[in-house]
Order: structure tokens, then sequence, then C-alpha cells
């Protein structure tokens, strides 16, 4: 018998995946979940232009700059010091300013900028009347920093609202979007366990989702290692953790989508309107941090932000509020988060399960 | 296994309103046809023998199959809804072999039981065009080809001749009473009087929620009481034969037919006043024909629920 379900689940999933895919209402998800890769793709061609612009100023440099030698320069240095310490400045410009003081008086004072390049670094220095005023580093590509932010926007931007939405927009339209179509019965019209359909559609919308959100995932992770010199990238790929943190990343995207997945199937059972169990669910997985230790594990971000390689430190001066969200306060082994997903996800299954039997078709009520 | 479409005290409530109230049937194979006006239950009842809908009270079984078993029960029923919409992007080809997939069968015999069913309800040309370019009466036909792929012994047919042209209104009053007359149920809705009366070997009649009536038509009539029966008389001389008929006293009305070849007259014992009209035939009187002129669906119709009831 088991065999028959097995053989019926890939039939309702075969035929769920080409409507899953393609389906007209759908088309967002697939601009959602490209939205994370245009921002690393923009951001890799703002460096990679930057980085451009640092090979032409190394190339222009009386001698090449170690970024030591760029932190060396303070404010209050005579502009010969600078030159000393850093060669000829390959950017240079210069005004004058007329000061007004008093009625009929005014000061010349003449201002000079300097821009230097350690190759990955950029140093900016304003001077006045030869005596450097201000300075300013903007910093080149730094894959330690870099991959703070990368896990930054994964875990409060990429899971919290893309995949989080995505979900909500595939596992709620599984049975609710053919209540709108009114194709539904025909589903109920085959001699198919409830159950069976159930998890067909189930499946359906996990592979479909799989698919989507762990090719956003690739695609970011390859945005963002983009416009790091290819050795740096090898490094960071095969001797410090890169290709296990991305591994880990995939795998929580999977789980994510198994999780919503998972709520939204039962929620798009009891709600008519996604807005108010989408609405309910955010929120419920927004006050996650602040829950006692028991309802936090009635969620799923609960186990996905433990389950994430980087931890996102908190910056200094972060208000409580706020760091409480970053930080993970109860913090539970990989297993264990990996376990508590798979039990939330099987119990609102179960949900889904007992409502499918009661579903009745009364499309005129919708 | 029971031989029965059986309902036991059904109700069926959405919220307040009332769907079908105290449903006691007990559908027997051959064509039954489910005729009432609007809103008076038909299409409830459909969905209720077929588990798209669960009874507010009561108990419903398919051949000895409760309607929450849709695993054991669609192998034996087969519904064609009224509902007008199909999975998107499909040709007619695979709407009805991709749910006979999902039945269990491998891809072979999918395959083989679609093509079967598309030729079945003549759409064999159309059948690799998409579903959303049918016509009406096409996609009402796939609707068809869909629910007897699979050679269902219950055939649940909710107004399948609409849109259909003549001729595939004969093709599909064919293909029920071939499948009545090999032992099948056929339940069919429709608001065609005239040719409920033809296809059906009984007829389930429903106003406001209730079943007024059931059995076959002959019978049902025999049991109102409150209209007389009327036969038609064809003779050559219907003058001297309607003073004879007056002379009895089973006639209550006698009137000559517009053609002057027969007589139109009620009667509130028919089984005597057949008896009375054999004497008078025995006593001379040439009688060609004698027929009951309102023991048919329309009439039993009107005396039940009233003709000036919206049909459908």
């Amino acid at each position: 018998m088991t065999v028959a379900w097995w053989e019926q689940v890939k039939a309702v999933a075969g035929l769920e995946m080409k409507k899953t895919f393609l389906a007209r209402r759908g088309l967002w998800i697939y601009l959602v979940a490209a939205a994370p890769v245009l921002l690393f793709v923009a951001y890799a061609i703002v460096m990679s232009v930057q980085q451009g612009h640092n090979v032409g100023l190394v190339r222009q440099s009386d001698r090449p700059l170690a970024y030591q030698d760029l932190l060396a320069v303070r404010p209050g240095m005579t502009k010969e010091e600078v030159t000393a310490l850093l060669g000829r400045p390959p950017i240079r410009d210069h005004w004058i300013e007329n000061q007004p003081r008093g009625e009929n008086a005014s000061v010349r004072i003449s201002h000079e900028f300097y821009q230097y390049s350690d190759g990955q670094n950029q140093l900016f220095i304003n001077l006045a009347d030869g005596t450097v005023q201000s300075i300013d580093i903007r910093e080149g590509y730094n894959l330690g920093r870099d991959s703070v932010v990368f896990a930054s926007i994964f875990q409060f931007f990429f899971l919290r609202l893309v995949v989080f939405f995505g979900c909500l927009g595939i596992f709620m339209n599984l049975f609710r979007g053919e209540i709108l179509d009114r194709s539904l019965h025909f589903y109920f019209l085959t001699p198919v366990r409830r159950e069976v359909l159930m998890a067909g559609k189930f499946l359906a919308g996990w592979f479909a989702t799989c698919t989507i959100f762990v090719t956003s995932e690739l695609l970011q992770t390859a945005a963002f290692l983009w416009h790091f010199p290819p050795n740096l990238r090898d490094q960071y790929l095969y001797h410090n953790h890169g290709l296990e943190h991305a591994a880990i990343y995939v795998g929580v995207t999977v789980l994510a989508c198994l999780g919503y997945g998972a709520f939204f199937l039962v929620a798009g059972m009891f709600f008519r309107n996604p807005i108010v169990p989408a609405a309910a669910i955010l929120i419920w997985e927004g006050i996650n941090p602040f829950l006692p230790a028991l309802l936090k594990q009635i969620s799923v971000i609960y186990y996905l932000k433990t389950l994430c390689p980087v931890d996102i430190p908190t910056p200094p001066g972060t208000p409580p509020v706020l760091a409480l969200l970053i930080w993970n306060s109860d913090p539970i082994s990989a297993p264990l988060a990996v376990i508590g997903l798979l039990g939330v996800s099987l119990l609102a299954l179960y949900g889904s399960s007992l409502q499918v039997r009661r579903l009745e078709i009364n499309y005129t009520t919708e | 296994m029971n031989d029965r479409i059986v309902f036991e005290d059904v109700s069926k409530f959405y919220g307040e309103i009332l769907g079908v109230n105290r449903v006691n049937l007990s559908v027997p194979p051959g064509i039954t046809s489910l005729v009432g006006p609007n809103g008076s239950g038909k299409t409830t009842l459909m969905n209720l023998m077929t588990g798209l809908v669960r009874p507010s009270r009561g108990r419903i079984e398919v051949l000895g199959y409760e309607t929450d078993d849709p695993e054991n029960l669609f192998k034996v029923v087969g519904y064609s809804t009224q509902f007008d919409a199909f999975p998107r992007g499909l040709t007619g080809f695979q709407f009805v072999a991709s749910f006979l997939r999902l039945a269990g069968n491998d891809a072979a015999t999918a395959e083989q039981l679609a093509w079967r069913a598309i030729e079945r309800a003549n759409l064999t040309e159309a059948a690799h065009r998409n579903i959303a370019g049918y016509s009406k009466g096409m996609r009402q036909r796939i609707r068809l080809a869909q629910a007897i792929a699979h050679d269902p012994i219950v055939m649940v047919l909710d107004e399948p001749l609409n849109g259909l042209d003549p001729l595939a209104r004969s093709e599909m009053i064919a293909l029920f009473r071939a499948a009545a007359d090999r032992g099948g149920y056929v339940i069919i809705s429709s608001h065609i009087l005239h040719e409920v009366d033809v296809i059906s070997d009984q007829v389930i009649l429903l106003s406001n929620g209730y079943v007024v009536a059931e059995g076959k038509i002959s019978e049902v009539r025999s049991e109102i009481q409150d209209h007389p029966t009327q036969i038609l008389v064809r003779c050559s001389r219907p003058r001297e034969l309607a003073s004879k008929i007056l002379e009895q006293e089973q006639a209550i009305e006698v009137a000559i037919h517009r053609d002057e070849h027969g007589l139109l007259l009620k009667t509130r014992d028919a089984d005597r006043f057949y008896l009375a009209l054999n004497q008078l035939a025995l006593n001379g009187i040439d009688i060609e024909s004698v027929t009951p002129a309102d023991d048919d669906v329309l009439s039993v119709y009107e005396y039940l629920i009233g003709s000036e009831e919206a049909i459908r």
C-alpha cells in the first residue's frame, strides 16, 4: 500500500511541478528571490570599479604602499611629512579659498587634496595651508568583514523576508490557489487519500522553493566572491571554511523552505486571506527572541538562526532590544536544531493532514 | 458490497442555508435523474454522494463505500461536475491522462484509457490543444471523458448534456444507456425534461432541499392522487365513444381531441376505467389505441413541484 501511496505522491508532485514553477500569480517570487542576488552583484560591480581605480593609483605612485603606511598619516602633519612618508600623491588637487575676516579684509587659504592607494584600500587626505586637516580611509575588499555582511543579509533579509514570503506565495497557493481556480475538486475526485494528495503537493512546493531559493543562495555566494582576487577566493573557499559555510547556507535554505512551507501549508487550509496568517507568522517569528524558552521552539527562525555558520557581532552601542534580535540567547546544538525544525514541521503537516480530510468544495463561498 | 447508493436521513446545511434535508434514498442500478428547480438540492446531493461536501447529519454509502474514503470510492465512481474550470496549462489529453496517473495507473495504461475516453467523448482531434481554447461544449465533453475514463460503475453527471449539439447529445445518451444496461449506475441532473423522460429509468424529484418523490415515473405518477390521470384514446368515432364513456362513473372529464380522431379524458381510477373501456370495445366501438397522457416527468413535475417554479 505504501508503494502505491508513494507512486501517487510522485504523480501528484509531477502534476503540480509545472503549475508551481510557472504559475502566473507566482512570478513575483522569482523577483523576490533575485533581489539579494542583484544586491550582491551591484556590490561586486562597485567593488570591481573601485579595485580598478586602486590599480591605477598604484601604477601612478612613486613606490608601493602598505596598509600600515596609509594608517601612519595623522592630522596635523605637514605636506612634506606626508610626501616623505607616502611619496608624491598619484591624485592631487588644490584650490584657494578667500575666507572673509572683518569688513574689508580676507584671508587666503590654500587647500590641497591627496589620494593614495595600497592597491586595495584608498586614503583621502585634506590639507589646508600645507597641514593635514582630515583623513579618510575607504577600505577595499575584506573577506572577514564581507562574510559577516553576507551572514547578516542571509539571516535578516534572505531568510526572514525572501524565503518567508516566497514560501508564503507558493505553499499557501497549493490548495488556496486551486480553490480560487475552481479546480481542486478534480484532485478530490480521484482515488487518492487526501493526506497523500497533501504530501504530493507539499513535496512539489518544497522542491520548487528549494530550487528557486537554493539557486538564489548559490548565485548570491558567487556574486559575493566575484570581485575578490582568485587566490583570496581559493584561500577562503578551500582553506577558510568557505565551502563549508556555503554548504551550510544551502542546508539552512532547504530547511527554511521545509519549515515555512509546512507553516504556510497549514495556514492556507485554515485562512482564505493570506495576509492574516502571513502577518501573524511574521510577527511570531519577529518576537521569537523575546519569547519564553518553550514558545521559542515553536518557530522556524529559532532553529535556523542556530544553524547559521557565521555569528553576527553586535556593534558597540547597539540598543539591547536590537542586540537581542541579532544575538542568539538560547543556542542549541546543530543536530538538535535540525531535529527541532523537523519536529515543528511535522507537527504543522499533521495539522494540515487533519484539515485536508475535512476540506469541502464550496467555491461559491470563496 | 452493498449494491445501492444509500442516503440515510441525510441533511446538509451551509451555515444557516439549507442544502438538503432528511433525505432517505436507495438508488438502484440504471439511469436515475435528479429533477428540480434551481436551489432544490440536486448538486448538493451529487456533491454529498462523492464526498465533495460532508453531510451535517446522516450517513451516505455508495455501493458499500463511505464517502470519506476516496481511495476506494473513486475506483467505482466518476463525477462530472458543473464547475467549468480546469487545472491551468493542460491539453485535453494531458488533463485526462494526468488524473489517470494520479489514480495509480502506469503511464502506458493511463495513455490508453485516456485515448479511449477521449474517443468516446468525440474529442480526438482536439486532444492535443490546450483546454483554455476549447468551446463550452468541448469543455463539457472533456469533463465527461475525465469522469468516465476509468470505467466507473457509478457515473455522477451534473447537467452532462449542457452545451452539447444534438448529435453529441444523442451519442452521450447512448453512452449512458449502454453503461446502465451493463448494470451501472448513472446519476444525472438535467433541466431538459423531455430528455429526462426518454433516458431515465427512475427519477428523484427535489424541491427546496427535500425529496418530493422518487422511483419509476409511472409509479410516481400513480401515487399522485390529487390530479386525475389523463388518458388519450384514439378512435374513429370519438363523439359516440364520449357519450358511452360519460355513462360510466370512472371518467370525470371527457374532451374531443383537436384532430377529431380521439378523446382526452380524466379519471381518478385508471384501472377500473381500462376495464370499462375493454367492455365498450367488445360491444363494437372501434378503439385504435389507449395511452396515458400525463405519465411523464413534465406532468409529474408540474403536479408535485408546480409549473411556476423555474426549472433547471
